[in-house]
């Protein structure tokens, strides 16, 4: 049980890093300040708007309000990690829905966005479910928007669903 | 914000850095949603976190469902509780409870023992357990185990009857098994639907026979007083009768009923009146 520094070991999108920290780092500042990857951004810095979303294994947290000593063993997956080096196809299916759609105006929520519907997109998919509009509310019910009245954003996540 | 994190993994390893930390500041962490937003506000000066994410302890981590009771470790996730069939099915108002607290992203870190300790009068999970008549499994570092009343538990605002070298290791409700029907259930009333501090909460748990006769009933209420409440009164006042024959007039006898273990204050978010006329409304609303 070392305590003045720790020494951590995770994957981030894809990538398997070993990093030691300060205790009391928070994993956005990890993630924004130790591995410059500024996609995942800073809003409230409370758990409230959801703009700093990312995965742990799968799963929507706020990474403001989470200890980087507690991603020791586990994935992180950030906006960095969803889109791809082809340049024929750059970008998940949520952000390619979020495009056709009109889902991103000054475009600062977007990430935690995104990453809040993959999730969502994951787990619907495991689950064989296809969710309605109310069930879309529910998942994005932790991510503030306040350009697009959240409408366009609820057809795109509709759409990743449609002919299912 | 800067402190000390200890992360014991096992139980030897928790009694350890707990008794190791006596006398000393240290607060522990479960989910950390409360904690970090505290010490965001105010850090605290030499503080050691006992980081509970790494233990590594079934009494700490799981949901059991035993003959008669359902044992829900502290460290268990609001995301895990709405999950669960037998909560779903059995105990529907910690299940919704669960379902209206933040977000999904807090909600899947959150933890059941969290909300308890941070004794806010706001809680939900707390709530709906209050309701439900839950009692708290509390651990000391020196390996005994006590039993306390939920309603014991809450001494104060933010207050809770842990002593320094004790930890909340489960909460363990009773469910009856008898095929009663039950109407339960969680209303929440806030400023806006999602990712609220409530303004009003009311949690009811009622059990009915066959022949629609009230055998038991639990009803608490957070938000309108200084610690969440049980309504003993309007719980009595229901016991017996027949379910279906609760009208309009019997619905109000047990809202005023309720309303007398209110003592509402206004603030940033409502005022004392509106708390009231809320409350008095919801708790007519579940027989509607
Ligand atoms: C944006 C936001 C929205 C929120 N909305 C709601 C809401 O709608 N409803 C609601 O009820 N709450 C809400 N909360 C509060 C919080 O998320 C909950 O109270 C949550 O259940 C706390 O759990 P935790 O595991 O994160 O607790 P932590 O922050 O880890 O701990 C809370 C406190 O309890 C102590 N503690 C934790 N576990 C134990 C234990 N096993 N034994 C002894 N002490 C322990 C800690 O030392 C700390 O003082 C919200 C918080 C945020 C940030």
């Amino acid at each position: 049980m070392p305590t003045d520094t720790h020494k951590i070991t995770f994957t981030i999108n894809g990538r398997k890093m070993e990093r030691t920290i300060s205790p009391s780092l928070l994993l956005i500042d990890l993630i924004r300040e130790e591995l410059s990857l500024k996609g995942t951004k800073p809003g409230c810095l409370e758990g409230e708007c959801g703009a700093c979303t990312v995965l742990i294994n799968g799963d929507a947290i706020s990474s403001c309000l989470y200890l980087a000593v507690n991603v020791n063993g586990k994935e992180i997956t950030t906006i960095e990690g969803l889109s791809t080096d082809d340049r024929n196809a750059p970008f998940d299916p949520v952000q390619e829905a979020m495009i056709q759609h009109g889902g991103v105006q000054c475009g600062y929520c977007t990430p935690g966005m995104v990453m809040s519907i993959k999730a969502f997109q994951e787990h619907c998919e495991a689950n064989r479910f296809v969710p309605g509009r109310e069930e879309i509310k529910k998942a994005i019910e932790g991510n503030l928007c306040r350009c697009t009245g959240y409408t366009k954003i609820i057809d795109a996540v509709e759409s990743l669903f449609e002919g299912e | 914000m800067n402190f000390n994190v200890a992360s014991p993994e096992t139980n030897e390893e928790l009694f350890e850095v707990i008794a190791a930390n006596q006398g000393r500041n240290f607060r522990f962490g479960a989910g950390c949603t409360d904690l970090l937003i505290e010490l965001k506000k105010q850090p605290e000066k030499d503080l050691t976190v006992i980081n509970l994410g790494y233990l590594n302890d079934p009494q700490f981590n799981s949901i059991e469902n035993n003959d008669g009771s359902v044992r829900i470790g502290a460290l268990v996730t609001a995301n895990r509780i709405t999950s669960d069939l037998t909560i779903q099915e059995r105990l529907p108002v910690l299940y919704e409870a669960a379902n209206q607290l933040a977000s999904g992203q807090i909600r899947q870190v959150a933890t059941i023992g969290g909300n308890l300790c941070t004794a806010s009068p706001a809680g939900d999970m707390a709530c709906a357990l209050v309701a439900l008549k839950a009692e708290c499994e509390i651990l000391s570092a020196n390996g005994k185990v006590r039993v306390v009343p939920i309603e014991d538990f809450f001494t104060g605002v933010r207050k809770t009857d842990l002593k320094e070298n004790e930890i909340l290791r489960s909460v363990q409700i009773p469910v009856n098994n008898s095929g009663e029907k039950v109407h339960s259930g969680f209303i929440k009333v806030g400023v806006r639907r999602s990712m609220e501090c409530s303004v009003v909460s009311l949690a009811y748990h009622i059990q009915i026979t066959a022949d629609d006769i009230i055998t038991l009933a639990g009803i608490a209420i957070g938000s309108v007083a200084p610690t969440i409440k049980f309504a003993s009164s309007a719980c009595e006042y229901l016991t017996g009768k027949r379910f279906s024959e609760i009208g309009s007039s019997e619905s109000e006898e047990f809202a005023t009923k309720i309303l007398e273990y209110a003592s509402p204050i206004s603030d940033i978010r409502a005022s004392a009146w509106y708390r009231e006329e809320v409350l008095f409304n919801i708790s007519k609303s579940i027989f509607e």
